[in-house]
């Protein structure tokens, strides 16, 4: 089996100055085991700009190249753009319908990602119909899955390890523990069949706080719901191991 | 009536600018108003329930609030993840 691609994961770490301290020592000297680390959404509390300056001053800390997508919370203060513009000063790459590559000791990693939106599972979504409000915000969930399809359509096949990181879940699994009546306010099938549609190797999200770690989508790609307190630890680690070579 | 003032404070935590807590469950218990869920921080802790004090219930607060686990390194190991079987 060739040597895996170590991808580490943590989402809605909420950071505001009263959690400083909290990630920074765990983070140093991650390089050890770990190419990469992902975050997904929620970075911040309310989406200030000092609390996004705390989140650059823990994960900084990291010594391996930092990816992260926005969550819901960090766009409550409609910083968002400087919010983004700051984590990329600190060397951070901010993906939102974007993708990027690295390459790593045990192959090129590929990641593509997209905050998301809500929207919902199949027989039980938000439908493109009726008022121009229901309308935007059906729109906007299909929208998000459009342009996460598109920045993996984007990676083709180059990468060893393509992962797909979201902020809202794609699949409904990792959704178990949330009360049903919200998962439309979780996640959107869209993005899980953008997923199943562009070879991707692992899909990581957060916002489910208090859903499962583990599912998959339709097509068989795994799903992890790497909030916080779902895997309870500063991150977890991922070795995928590349598909060409398996 | 009671059904309705918990949902109005649990609304309130979550838009409150001081909290914004969306995970928060309020119940009501005879006397008592139970507040549940979990916080990053004791601080954060501590404003949930002074704004719930803000609103005049005449109800015991009772506060149930679990702190989440401060991280540890890493978690248990690592999880390998192998090429899906796809034809
Ligand atoms: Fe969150
Ligand atoms: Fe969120």
């Amino acid at each position: 089996m060739p040597d895996p691609i170590r991808v580490a994961a943590v989402g809605d770490v909420h950071l505001a100055d009263d959690l400083r301290g909290r990630y920074a020592p765990l983070l140093e000297g991650i390089s050890e085991e770990a190419d990469a680390l992902l975050v997904a959404g929620d970075l911040t509390q309310h989406g200030t700009l000092e609390e996004a300056e705390a989140f650059a001053d823990e994960f900084g800390a990291a010594d391996v190249p930092v990816l992260v997508v926005l969550g819901n919370h960090d766009y409550h203060s409609g910083a968002e753009r400087d919010i983004t513009r700051l984590l990329e000063d600190r060397g951070m790459t901010v993906l939102e319908g974007t993708s990027t590559t690295l390459d790593t000791d045990a192959g090129r990693l590929g990641v593509a990602g997209v905050k998301g939106f809500c929207l919902g599972f199949l027989g039980r979504s938000a439908a493109d119909f009726g008022e121009p409000q229901m309308k935007a915000f059906t729109s906007h969930g299909i929208e998000t899955a459009d342009v996460l399809r598109k920045a993996l359509d984007d990676l083709g096949d180059e990468p060893d390890v393509t992962v797909a990181l979201s902020h809202f879940a794609p699949v409904d699994e990792t959704l178990v523990g949330e009360p049903k009546e919200i998962w439309p306010f979780l996640g959107n099938y869209r993005l899980g069949e953008a997923i199943d549609e562009t070879g991707v190797d692992l899909a990581l999200h957060g916002h489910a706080h208090a859903g499962r770690e583990k599912g998959l989508t339709p097509a068989g790609v795994p799903v992890r719901n790497v909030a916080q307190p779902v895997i309870q630890a500063a991150f977890r680690v991922y070795d995928v191991v590349p598909r060409r070579s398996a | 009536m009671n059904e309705q003032l918990a949902r109005d404070l649990e609304r309130d935590i979550a838009t409150d600018p001081r909290t914004n807590e969306l995970g928060i469950r309020v119940q009501v218990r005879g006397d008592h108003l139970v507040v549940s869920g979990e916080v990053a921080s004791e601080e954060r802790r501590a404003t949930v329930i002074e704004v719930v004090r803000e609103h005049d219930t005449g109800l015991e607060i009772v506060d149930h609030i679990m702190l989440s686990a401060e991280p540890g390194p890493g978690g248990p190991g690592h999880e390998q993840i192998e090429p899906p079987q796809r034809s």
